[in-house]
C-alpha cells in the first residue's frame, strides 16, 4: 500500500536512485504474472505431448517431440470442422447486427425526445443486470414453440436480445454527450434522423463501436449456457459445446483433450492480442465513466 | 396455434422437398456410441435397409446421452421428430415416453413378425411394463459383471474366482494386504459408482425386496436390507476402492485399471472390445458379481416407433430387419456379447471373454436393472446424491436409507 | 401544421430505430423472464401438452423437501461473498502496482487480463485437468516437492471442491476488476497527490485519504458487477464438477438448470430460478437507484 506516491517519482526519471519499493513491486508483479501464465503454459505443453509422456514427464517439461497429431486428431474427433463454422457464422452475423440495432436504438433514445426515453432506458438497462441463466428453461420453450431449436436464428435472436442492453447503455451515454444542436441544425437542413444517424453519429462513434465489437466478439464466441440449451443437434454445435462433449468422451486422452482446449481458445486469444487496447476502453467507457 | 401449425408444416414441407430424390424418408434417432464397432453396426443397418428398400432414404441421427434426451423433449412438443427412436427401456427414460403416449403400440407387429419368439427373454422385460400393449423392440441387452486382472489376483494369493459375497470381500482384503486396491470407479459420472450400490442391494435384499425397493413400493427406511446394503457400500468405499475416486470419471478409472492400480472393475459386456483394443486381453477374467441370487445385472435398449411416425409399416420393417437373424449375425459382438436374437451365436474365433459372457447370460435366471433405469429421473438424481454422500463419508447408512425414504415419500 | 408533421415524423423515425432492438429484447429477454415466473407456479414435464397450475407447490417443495436447494443457496452465498472479496482485492493491488511507470507494464497488464477472454467452459476444462488427482498439475507439483501427502482429490472432496473451483474463478476474473480499477486510478488527479506529498503525507496516508476516496465510485461499480457475475456462475460449475460430488458444489443457476433441463421438472426448476432472480433484484434495484442519483448529482 506504500507505493502510491511513487507515481510522482517514476524511476525512469531518476535513473541513479531507483526506488527499492518500486523494484520490489516490479519483482512481485512479475512473479504473479508467471503464476498467471503457468496454467496456459501447462495446457499448451500437454497439448503437444503423447499420452505416455503426459503421464511420465514433469508438468512443466517442454515436450520432447511435438506431437502435432494431437491437434489433427482432436480436430477430427471433436468435429471442429462443423463447430468452427457454426461459431463463425453465429458470431459474424450476431455481432455486427447486434451492434447496428443497439446503435439505432441508442441514437433514438439519446437524440429524439419522445417523453418516455428515460423509462425505455431503465427498461433496457434492467436487462443488463438480470442473469439470463435463470431463464434458460423458458427460453428453451419459447424457441422450441417457434420451431427454431437447432437453427442459427434460434440462437442468434436470443444472443441479440441479451446483447442489446449493455450496448444500448454504453452507446446511449456516448450519443448523449454529442450536443443536441448538431442534430437540430441538421434537421432544419432537412436531413432525416436516419440520415443523421448514418452520416454523423456512426462515423464519430467508430472507436466506441470498435471496442464494443471486439468485446461482443469474444462474449459471443465464448457463450456456452444458451447454446447448450438451444442447440441440441451436434451438427449445429458451437466450439464451447464441442469442447464440453470432447471432454466427456475423451477425458482419458490428455494430449488430445488439451489440444482441443488450445484450439477452442486460440481464436479469441488472437483477437485479444491484436485488439488489446479496445478491450480496456470498451470495458471502462461504460462501467466507470457512465 | 394454427399459425404455428402452418409454419411447422411449411417448414416440414421444405424439408421433404429437399429430400425429394428419394420417395420416402425414415428418420432414426439414437445414442452416440463411443466404440467404432457400434457406430459401424448402426451405419450398416442403414446400408442393409436401403438395399432392400431402394426408394427409402434412412437418416440415422446419433447424439450424446443428454442431447438425445433433450432432443426427444423438443420433438415431443412439436410435429417434427423421428420415426424411430432409441432409448434405454427403464421407467425414467423409455418408460416415461411410453407413459406420455409417444410410443406406438407394437402389438400388431410383434404378431406379424413373431418378434416375441425371436428375441431373448431378458431383453423383453420392459415391453409391457409401462402401458397397455407392447412398446419398443429390444435391440440390445447388456450385462454388467466384474472384470479382474489375473496377475494381480495371483500376486495377492487369490487362486479362484469368488463364488460368494463373503469370498469377494475376503479377496478384497487380501488385495489390500498386498497393496492393491480392489476396485476402481469414477465418481464424476454418478452412474458408475451406482453400479456397486445396485449389486449390493441385490446381495443384501434378495430378489423380491430388491425389486420392491426399486419400484418404490417398499419403504427404504424400514427395510433393514437397505441399510445393510448402504453399510456394505461404505465398507467398500472406505477402504477397497482406489482412492481418490470422486474426482475422476469412468474413463480415467479404466485407465488406472489398465495401469494395474486396481484389480477389479464392474463393467458391461461391451467393455470386452475396448479392452481388446487397449491391451493384452488374455490377462483378464470375468465373473458375475456374487449377489447370491442367480439374476444378471444389466439393462436394455429399445427401438420405439414414434406415434408421429409418418409411415409406421415402414418403421416396423426397419425394426424387423434390425432384429433379423441375418442382420444380427452380421453385427454380432458389436453391442456386447449377446445378441437380442436367440438364434444368433458367436463364431468360434470370438474372444474368450465374449464366450465367457455367453455362459454368464445362459446361467442367469433373470435380470435386474441399473438404478438409473429403474427410477424416475428425480429419484435417480437423489439416489446418486445419497450414494455419493455415503461414499464421501458424509452420511451414515441409516441416514442414507432414511433420506431415500423421505425423498420418495415427497415425490409426486 | 408543419411542426406537427415534423413531430410525427420524428416519432415514427424513432420507432423505426427503436423497434428492432426493443422487439427482440422484449420477446427473447423480457418474455422468458415473465414466463419463468409463470412456470414456477405450474407443473410441467416438457412432454405433455398442457402446463398444470399448482399454486405455491413448487416453492413449498424446494423450501421444504428439496435436499439440494438449501445447499445450492448456501453455496451461492459463499461464492458471492468470496467473489466480492478476492477478485476485487487482488485486482486492486495489481492495478495500484501497474499504475506505476514500470518496465513492461503493458505486457504485465495483458497477461493478467488474458484469462478474462478465455471461454469459461474452456477455463473449466483446463482446470479440471490441472486438478486431476492422479496426473494433474497440482498433484504433480506437490509430489515433486515431496509434499505428496498434501495432494487432495481437488474436485472430488466435498470439503474443498467449491474452493478449488473458486481458485479457477479468481484466476479468470481478477483481470476484469484490475482493468476497471486501472481506469479509476487514471481519474485520481495527480495534483491532489502532489499536494498531499508536499504537505508531508506518508504513502499510506495518501492512499487512505486521497486515492481511496477518489476510487470509491469505481469500488462500488466493481463490487456490484462482481456480485452480479458471481450469481451467474454456471459455465464453470457445469464444466468442472457438474454440481458434484454429491451435489455439494451446486449453485442456484446450475440447480435450476438441472431441475428444468435434466430432470425435466420445469416447475421446480423455475421456482429455483425465481429465487435467484429475487436475490439479484435485491442487489440490482438499489444499485440502479444509486447510479441514477449519482448521475443527477453530476448534472
Amino acid at each position: 500500500m506504500t507505493i502510491v506516491d511513487a507515481q510522482t517519482a517514476p524511476f525512469s526519471s531518476l535513473p541513479k536512485r531507483r526506488d527499492p519499493v518500486l523494484i520490489g513491486l516490479w519483482i512481485s508483479l512479475v512473479i504473479v504474472a508467471i503464476i498467471w501464465l503457468a496454467p496456459i503454459v501447462f495446457i499448451t505443453f500437454t497439448a503437444m505431448k503423447s499420452n505416455p509422456e503426459v503421464l511420465n514427464s514433469a508438468a512443466f517439461a517442454p515436450p520432447e517431440k511435438i506431437v502435432w497429431e494431437n491437434f489433427t486428431k482432436a480436430w477430427v474427433k471433436g468435429n471442429f470442422n462443423e463447430t468452427f463454422v457454426n461459431s463463425t457464422v453465429i458470431t459474424f452475423i450476431k455481432v455486427p447486427l447486434g451492434l447496428l440495432i443497439s446503435a439505432m436504438a441508442a441514437y433514438a433514445l439519446a437524440q429524439i425526445q419522445m417523453g418516455w426515453n428515460k423509462f425505455l432506458l431503465i427498461f433496457v438497462l434492467f436487462g443488463a443486470m438480470i442473469p439470463f441463466q435463470v431463464m434458460l428453461a423458458p427460453l428453451f420453450t419459447l424457441v422450441n414453440s417457434l420451431s427454431l431449436i437447432d437453427t442459427y436464428p434460434g440462437v442468434i435472436l436470443p444472443y441479440l436480445a441479451f446483447g442489446v442492453p449493455y450496448q444500448v447503455f454504453i452507446l446511449h451515454g456516448f450519443f448523449k454527450a454529442i450536443p443536441k444542436e448538431l442534430t437540430e441544425a441538421a434537421l432544419i437542413d432537412g436531413a432525416s434522423h436516419v440520415t443523421i444517424f448514418r452520416r454523423i453519429f456512426l462515423p464519430v462513434s467508430l472507436p466506441v463501436l470498435a471496442a464494443l465489437l471486439i468485446l461482443d466478439f469474444v462474449a459471443t464466441w465464448n457463450e456456452f449456457a444458451m447454446a447448450l440449451v438451444l442447440l441440441q443437434d451436434k451438427h449445429m454445435w458451437t466450439l464451447p459445446l464441442g469442447l464440453m462433449s470432447f471432454q466427456g468422451q475423451f477425458s482419458d486422452n490428455y494430449g488430445q483433450l488439451n489440444a482441443a482446449i488450445v484450439m477452442t481458445v486460440l481464436p479469441a486469444t488472437i483477437v485479444y492480442l491484436i485488439f488489446q487496447r479496445y478491450f480496456v476502453s470498451g470495458l471502462t467507457s461504460g462501467a466507470v465513466k457512465g | 396455434m394454427n399459425f404455428r401449425r402452418s409454419l411447422i408444416s411449411s417448414v416440414a414441407g421444405i424439408c421433404l422437398m429437399s429430400g425429394a430424390a428419394h420417395a420416402e424418408n425414415l428418420t432414426v434417432w439414437s445414442l452416440n456410441y463411443s466404440s467404432d464397432a457400434q457406430v459401424s453396426a448402426l451405419d450398416a443397418s442403414v446400408v442393409a435397409f436401403e438395399k432392400t428398400h431402394p426408394d427409402v432414404n434412412v437418416e440415422f441421427v446419433k447424439r450424446g446421452t443428454d442431447e438425445h434426451k433433450t432432443a426427444l423433449r423438443v420433438a415431443s412438443g412439436s410435429d417434427t421428430g423421428p420415426d424411430v427412436y432409441v432409448l434405454w427401456a427403464g421407467l425414467g427414460l423409455g418408460g416415461e415416453y411410453v407413459q406420455a403416449g409417444l410410443s406406438t403400440d407394437l402389438t400388431p407387429y410383434f404378431e406379424k413378425y413373431g418378434w416375441a419368439d425371436r428375441l431373448t427373454v431378458p431383453s423383453q422385460a420392459f415391453v409391457e411394463a409401462f402401458a397397455d400393449g407392447k412398446h419398443g423392440m429390444p435391440y440390445r441387452f447388456s450385462g454388467e459383471a466384474v472384470y479382474y486382472n489375473m496377475d494381480l489376483f495371483k500376486k495377492a494369493g487369490i487362486d479362484s474366482e469368488p463364488q460368494t459375497y463373503e469370498e469377494l470381500k475376503a479377496a478384497a482384503v487380501k488385495l489390500k494386504e498386498a497393496g492393491i486396491a480392489a476396485f476402481t470407479f469414477g465418481g464424476t459420472v454418478n452412474w458408475h459408482v451406482m453400479r456397486l450400490m445396485d449389486v449390493l442391494l441385490e446381495t443384501t435384499c434378495g430378489v423380491e425386496k430388491h425389486d420392491a425397493l426399486m419400484s418404490m413400493e417398499a419403504d427404504w427406511a424400514t427395510e433393514p436390507c437397505a441399510v445393510e446394503a448402504f453399510t456394505e457400500m461404505k465398507w467398500w468405499a472406505d477402504d477397497y476402492i482406489l482412492a481418490p475416486f470422486m474426482g475422476i470419471d469412468h474413463k480415467q478409472a479404466a485407465t488406472l485399471w489398465y495401469a494395474e492400480r486396481a484389480a477389479m472393475m464392474l463393467e458391461g459386456d461391451w467393455m470386452v472390445n475396448a479392452i481388446n483394443e487397449s491391451t493384452d486381453i488374455s490377462k483378464y477374467g470375468i465373473f458375475p458379481f456374487p449377489t447370491g441370487t442367480d439374476r444378471l445385472y444389466g439393462f436394455a435398449e429399445y427401438m420405439y416407433i414414434s406415434t408421429k411416425a409418418k409411415n409406421k409399416e415402414l418403421a416396423a420393417e426397419f425394426l424387423d430387419m434390425f432384429s433379423s437373424t441375418e442382420f444380427q449375425t452380421q453385427i454380432v459382438g458389436a453391442f456386447g456379447a449377446l445378441s437380442v436374437n436367440k438364434s444368433v451365436k458367436l463364431s468360434d474365433d470370438a474372444l474368450d471373454l465374449h464366450k465367457q459372457w455367453i455362459e454368464i447370460f445362459d446361467n442367469a435366471g433373470g435380470t435386474f436393472v441399473n438404478g438409473d433405469q429403474a427410477f424416475p429421473l428425480d429419484v435417480t438424481t437423489e439416489y446418486f446424491r445419497v450414494i455419493n454422500e455415503l461414499a464421501s463419508n458424509n452420511m451414515d447408512p441409516q441416514t442414507a436409507a432414511d433420506t431415500m425414504a423421505k425423498f420418495i415419500a415427497s415425490n409426486r | 401544421m408543419f411542426k406537427l408533421n415534423l413531430f410525427q415524423s420524428a416519432r415514427s423515425q424513432a420507432l423505426i430505430l427503436l423497434i428492432p432492438a426493443f422487439g427482440v429484447y422484449t420477446l427473447f429477454a423480457i418474455w422468458p423472464l415473465i414466463d419463468v415466473v409463470i412456470l414456477s407456479f405450474q407443473e410441467w414435464n416438457g412432454i405433455s401438452a398442457d402446463r398444470k397450475w399448482v399454486g405455491w407447490e413448487n416453492y413449498n417443495y424446494i423450501f421444504n423437501n428439496d435436499p439440494v436447494f438449501w445447499v445450492s443457496l448456501k453455496n451461492t452465498v459463499i461464492w458471492t461473498i468470496l467473489s466480492i472479496v478476492f477478485p476485487p482485492l487482488v485486482g486492486l493491488l495489481l492495478a495500484i502496482g501497474l499504475n506505476q511507470k514500470l518496465f513492461g507494464r503493458a505486457s504485465l497488464r495483458a497477461i493478467y487480463y488474458l484469462p478474462v477472454i478465455i471461454a469459461p467452459i474452456a477455463v473449466a476444462t483446463m482446470w479440471r485437468w490441472m486438478y486431476d488427482p492422479f496426473f494433474g498439475l497440482f498433484t504433480q507439483i506437490l509430489t515433486d516437492m515431496g509434499l505428496g501427502f498434501l495432494a487432495r482429490d481437488w474436485l472430488g472432496d466435498r470439503n474443498i471442491a467449491l474452493y478449488s473451483m473458486f481458485v479457477a474463478y479468481v484466476w479468470q476474473h481478477v483481470g476484469f476488476s484490475m482493468v476497471l480499477f486501472l481506469a479509476g486510478l487514471q481519474g485520481v488527479q495527480s495534483t491532489l497527490i502532489d499536494a498531499a506529498r508536499i504537505d508531508g503525507a506518508s504513502r499510506f496516508e495518501i492512499f487512505r485519504y486521497v486515492t481511496l476516496p477518489a476510487l470509491s465510485p469505481t469500488i462500488t461499480i466493481v463490487l456490484v458487477l462482481s456480485t452480479i457475475s458471481s450469481l451467474r456462475a454456471f459455465d464453470i460449475v457445469y464444466g468442472m464438477t457438474g454440481g458434484g460430488p454429491a451435489q455439494s458444489t451446486q449453485m442456484l443457476a446450475m440447480w435450476a438448470f438441472t431441475q428444468s433441463m435434466q430432470i425435466f421438472d420445469f416447475g421446480r426448476g423455475s421456482a429455483v430460478s425465481v429465487v435467484l432472480l429475487v436475490i439479484t433484484l435485491a442487489i440490482v434495484i438499489p444499485y440502479m437507484r444509486w447510479s441514477q442519483a449519482r448521475e443527477e448529482a453530476v448534472k
